[in-house]
């Protein structure tokens, strides 16, 4: 984000968007507008939170962090892009380091679980003990969830960030650009070989109830931004 | 808006874009046309709809009451801090406060006042450190020499009673 936004900028940003207005307000100090943004985002940063970090209560401490960062960041806040965009690439870079972090801690624990657990592939797992007797059957709610859940798991974490600000918070290729610091025709491919990726992976299962290839070609190589 | 796909032939990554409202009007048209010619178009379009739709079925969590107010402590805490590391050169009480201000006052008072005691040309204090020759001045007129009259310089001659 650029550091400097024109007053009149940020006064049209303000008016188009009324979370930029409050935003504005907390910069002032005024803190019912701080809980009143923690109100209307807190749900979706955690949904997106748990979907990219897999736990919920992982989720919900980086969920604090992201507001205790846009609190700390409130006096240098510009009013230069829409605030929902602002709050996810704060989200983004929250995520993303803790996820670095914690890939760093359970590198060698990882290597071993796989070498050990078969297939290695969860949502393979989870397909082939689900639905391997009575294919084609119709699945429960909770059932379906686990299987879309796992589907996500397989993406990559940028493609996973960038799908939940696709579907969840309705971004579009340029917001999710700026949150996630890459080009808008990044995050069309990204996106384009994240959706091609759950496709491979739940239409077999939607269709037949049987798993998919044991090796399917998922699209999950990294692009530069 | 993207770049309008090719009629002939329609990459997945222009569906999606088309699925998701990125493309033009043009763009738009010509995937609507191809959708309407082309099954297997549609069938990849239909896929990529419902695998979408699937991600519906994932939970939406709920922020309860709990951790609105946890995050909201959290940022007391860090409010407090700063108030605190802010208020840690103004932490003082009012009066202890006015009487360092006061001090700073009174010594930068002093140091103008001796600084310009010992850099301004004063007058006065000139026709006090050329006093004795003025006193004198009289006698001095009526030699010439300067050399004979630096020898009763040294002979004591202008000597006061209280000089050393």
């Amino acid at each position: 984000m650029t550091p400097w936004v024109s007053k009149s900028s940020a006064r049209r940003h303000a008016m188009v968007d009324p979370d930029v207005g409050l935003m504005l307000r907390v910069r002032e100090g005024d803190a019912e507008a701080f809980t009143e943004l923690m109100r209307r985002y807190q749900a979706r940063v955690l949904l997106v939170l748990e979907h990219l970090v897999g736990s919920r209560d992982w989720a919900e401490d980086l969920a604090q962090e992201v507001f205790l960062r846009v609190y700390r960041a409130r006096k240098t806040y510009t009013a230069d892009a829409k605030f929902v965009t602002w709050l996810f690439t704060i989200t983004n870079h929250v995520a993303s380091n803790a996820l670095r972090t914690k890939a760093r801690r359970r590198e060698v624990r990882l290597r071993a679980a796989a070498n050990s657990s078969g297939s290695g592939r969860p949502l393979e797992r989870l397909l082939q003990c689900s639905s391997g007797q009575i294919p084609a059957r119709q699945l429960d709610k909770a059932e379906m969830r686990d299987i879309v859940r796992l589907a996500m798991e397989t993406l990559n974490e940028r493609q996973r960030m960038a799908v939940l600000l696709s579907k969840f918070e309705g971004m579009s290729y340029a917001d999710i650009a700026q949150a996630m610091d890459m080009t808008p025709q990044a995050v069309k491919s990204l996106l384009s070989r994240a959706r091609l990726n759950l496709r491979q992976m739940l239409i077999p299962y939607l269709e037949t109830g049987q798993s998919p290839e044991t090796s399917p070609a998922v699209h999950t190589e990294e692009i530069a931004p | 808006m993207m770049d309008a796909p090719q009629p002939s032939k329609i990459t997945d990554e222009e569906l999606i874009a088309y699925l998701d409202g990125e493309l033009d009007d043009p763009a738009c048209r010509q995937i609507e046309h191809l959708l309407m010619t082309d099954p297997h178009i549609r069938r990849r379009l239909q896929e990529l709809e419902r695998t979408w739709e699937l991600l519906d079925k994932l939970d939406a969590p709920v922020a309860d009451e709990r951790l609105t107010r946890s995050t909201l402590e959290m940022v007391a805490v860090e409010a407090a801090q700063e108030v605190q590391k802010s208020s840690s050169i103004l932490g003082h009480p009012l009066w202890i406060r006015w009487l360092l201000g006061g001090s700073i006052l009174l010594a930068a008072a002093a140091l103008g006042f001796a600084g310009s005691w010992w850099f301004a040309p004063d007058p006065d204090r000139q026709l006090l450190e050329d006093l004795p020759l003025l006193e004198n001045l009289d006698c001095y007129w009526q030699i010439d020499d300067f050399q004979f009259l630096k020898g009763l310089q040294e002979q004591g001659l202008f000597q006061e009673d209280g000089d050393p």
